[in-house]
């Protein structure tokens, strides 16, 4: 390689991580301050964490990720280290940590990368920017409702407009198979087809499991309740076990809330929303919204997560990824509002005094200002 | 928001070939026909402007992809590309043709070195299910050599033992002196749907899906019933 091809070659960034730079950073870092103003508004705390932790704080039973979607290394004395693919247990590990008396509620905040690595060629970033909210110490529907109220309310600070952000419950399809007596490897094989929507596979796993007709049936009439609140009504005669009314009445409770908030028609309710993620205990949300093929926001409730780091204390939180939104925001042609150009001043060698004296007055009024050789 | 669904187009990813022409038949059935497409244009994509319907026609690996990344809402596929693609897509129906089987073949006396945990080489142009197949499944240590096109050559030019391909008649294996050794799964075409779409344009491919669900048991029974026919 002679050294005009070396030089080239370092320009190029590795495949999934890129640069923002000009116009499409100004946008993202509109879009994150006007988030963040959201938050901080809601009294939430921004916090940071670090890059890379020890790779247990991602292990499996507490993580959102495979492991083989890590970026893992090892440090000095052989620990083995990841960067984070989300920010909840991290934060999760914090609030153990600094808060382990503190019974009220603690909100946290964040802003900064997450790191995946994915297989290539699926067109995803492997560095993304994420921003969301944890509340931790609150079990109550007020806590639930608040947090999607937050997440309406900062999507929509975000300049986005035509999104539903759509709610389910857990625990619903786990008091239907419960008073089923499924086990549980079954339960686990339903789960994930029943999360994919992919409904005549879970009929079949069921005739194969020998549950028949009627039994059946109802064992998957859940998957068509995606709607409006009346779908809860449905669920709700459809599924006689206390915990799946409880899962409804939740819910309910949950729309009221959010109600009293003013919102309504940006809520839809799916109770076929199961998450693979082992945290999530309750309430499960996402916001959707057009031109992307991936969920703009993602959160739910995670109940026992903070157990793991020795502090028994309920939680539910969202996350936004930023990226996407951002997508969303330019494929639905929607402009974010960017702070103005900055003027050029010219300068000679005599000119120049007078012209700084300009610029700082221009500068202190909070117009940016570029100095530059007049040729 | 309900006024824009209506102003919205679905956009519909077909795979090309006799599938999308089977898909085609199907839709004309619950009454969407797109007669642009029939007349063997070369335009890439198609409007059916009072449905609010827009097809285009992509090669099957590819399918999965503009549903996955939301370019399409909705997209046929057969069931072989959804396992080897592993697109976070929302599989919903069973279409119920392009019936067809994944299965392992080779020389009969290849059979002898699949019962073994023996160290063989399978090529495939599905080299994700043959891992999974092997691995997973058989347990079997296996070098998978990826090709693009007819796999058949691999055992008989001494590429590989074995292969992993669709078997619909098996009359190309035959005549290549190859036969199926082991089934690995069966195959179908399948719809998928974007899961972002499921949500905002739920109302519209739910009532889809029990459209096509609809005429599928519809002619299921026909079928039925002029069989009973025939046997009386």
């Amino acid at each position: 390689m002679n050294r005009q091809e070396e030089e080239r070659a370092l320009l190029h960034t590795p495949e999934g991580v890129r640069d923002v730079y000009g116009k499409e950073w100004k946008e993202k870092r509109a879009v994150m301050s006007r988030i963040l103003r959201e938050m901080t508004l809601y009294g939430y705390e921004e916090l940071q964490t670090p890059s890379f932790e020890f790779s247990d704080v991602f292990s499996r039973e507490i993580g959102t990720t495979p492991s083989r979607e890590l970026y893992r290394f090892f440090d000095r004395e052989g620990e083995t280290l990841s960067l984070r693919p989300d920010f909840t247990p991290s934060c999760a590990r914090c609030a153990a940590k600094y808060y382990m008396e503190e019974s009220g509620p603690i909100r946290f905040c964040y802003q900064g990368s997450a790191f995946l690595n994915r297989s290539s060629l699926q067109g995803k970033l492997r560095e993304s920017t994420q921003t969301g909210v944890e509340l931790i110490g609150d079990g109550s529907v007020f806590a639930d409702a608040e947090a999607i109220a937050l997440l309406i309310h900062a999507l929509q600070s975000a300049g986005l407009r035509n999104f539903c952000v759509s709610i389910g419950n857990a625990d619903y399809f786990r008091g239907v198979w419960e008073a089923a007596g499924l086990d549980g490897t079954t339960e686990a094989a339903l789960r994930e087809l029943i999360s994919g929507k992919n409904f005549f596979a879970a009929e079949k796993l069921l005739e194969e499991a020998g549950v028949a007709g009627e039994e059946r049936e109802r064992l998957l009439r859940g998957s068509d309740f995606i709607g409006t609140a009346e779908t809860l009504d449905e669920a709700a005669a459809s599924a006689d076990n206390p915990r799946s009314q409880r899962a409804v009445e939740r819910l309910r409770a949950v729309c009221r809330v959010l109600r009293e908030y003013g919102f309504d028609e940006e809520l839809r309710f799916d109770l076929s929303m199961l998450s693979n993620y082992n945290y999530y205990t309750g309430i499960i949300f996402r916001g959707f919204t057009y031109g992307v093929g991936d969920a703009v926001a993602s959160g739910g409730r995670y109940d026992t997560l903070l157990a793991r780091f020795g502090k028994a204390a309920p939680a539910i939180g969202f996350m936004i990824p930023v990226d996407t939104l951002l997508e969303a925001l330019r494929r639905q042609r929607i402009s974010v509002p960017v702070p103005g150009e900055a003027v050029r001043l010219l300068y000679t060698e005599e000119t120049f005094s007078e012209k700084l004296r300009e610029a700082e007055k221009l500068r202190a009024g909070g117009q940016p200002v570029v100095l530059e050789p007049a040729h | 928001m309900e006024r824009t669904q209506e102003e919205k187009y679905l956009t519909i990813a077909l795979t090309k070939g006799r599938l999308a022409d089977r898909t085609l038949a199907l839709f004309e059935k619950i009454g969407i026909s797109m007669e642009e497409m029939k007349d063997g244009s070369r335009k890439l994509i198609f409007e059916n402007r009072e449905q609010r319907l827009r097809f285009f026609l992509a090669k099957g690996p590819d399918v999965p992809t503009y549903v996955e990344l939301g370019a399409a809402d909705i997209g046929v596929v057969g069931s072989d590309i959804i396992m080897e693609e592993k697109r976070r897509v929302y599989e919903v129906l069973d279409l119920g043709f392009g019936r067809c089987t994944m299965c392992v073949c080779g020389p009969e006396e290849a059979r002898e070195k699949l019962r073994h945990h023996e160290m063989i080489r399978v090529a495939s142009k599905y080299p994700n299910i043959a891992r999974e197949y092997f691995y997973n499944e058989k347990q079997q240590t296996v070098d998978i050599i990826k090709l693009n096109g007819s796999v058949e050559l691999g055992p008989i030019v001494g590429l590989s033992d074995v292969i992993v391909d669709i078997v619909e008649t098996g009359s190309t294996l035959r005549e290549n002196g190859l036969g199926v050794l082991e089934e690995v799964c069966p195959l179908s075409a399948r719809m998928i749907v974007n899961q972002v779409s499921m949500q905002m344009e739920n109302v519209r491919i739910r009532g889809l899906i029990a459209m096509l669900r609809a005429a599928q048991s519809a002619s299921a029974n026909l079928k039925f019933a002029s069989r009973k026919r025939g046997k009386a």
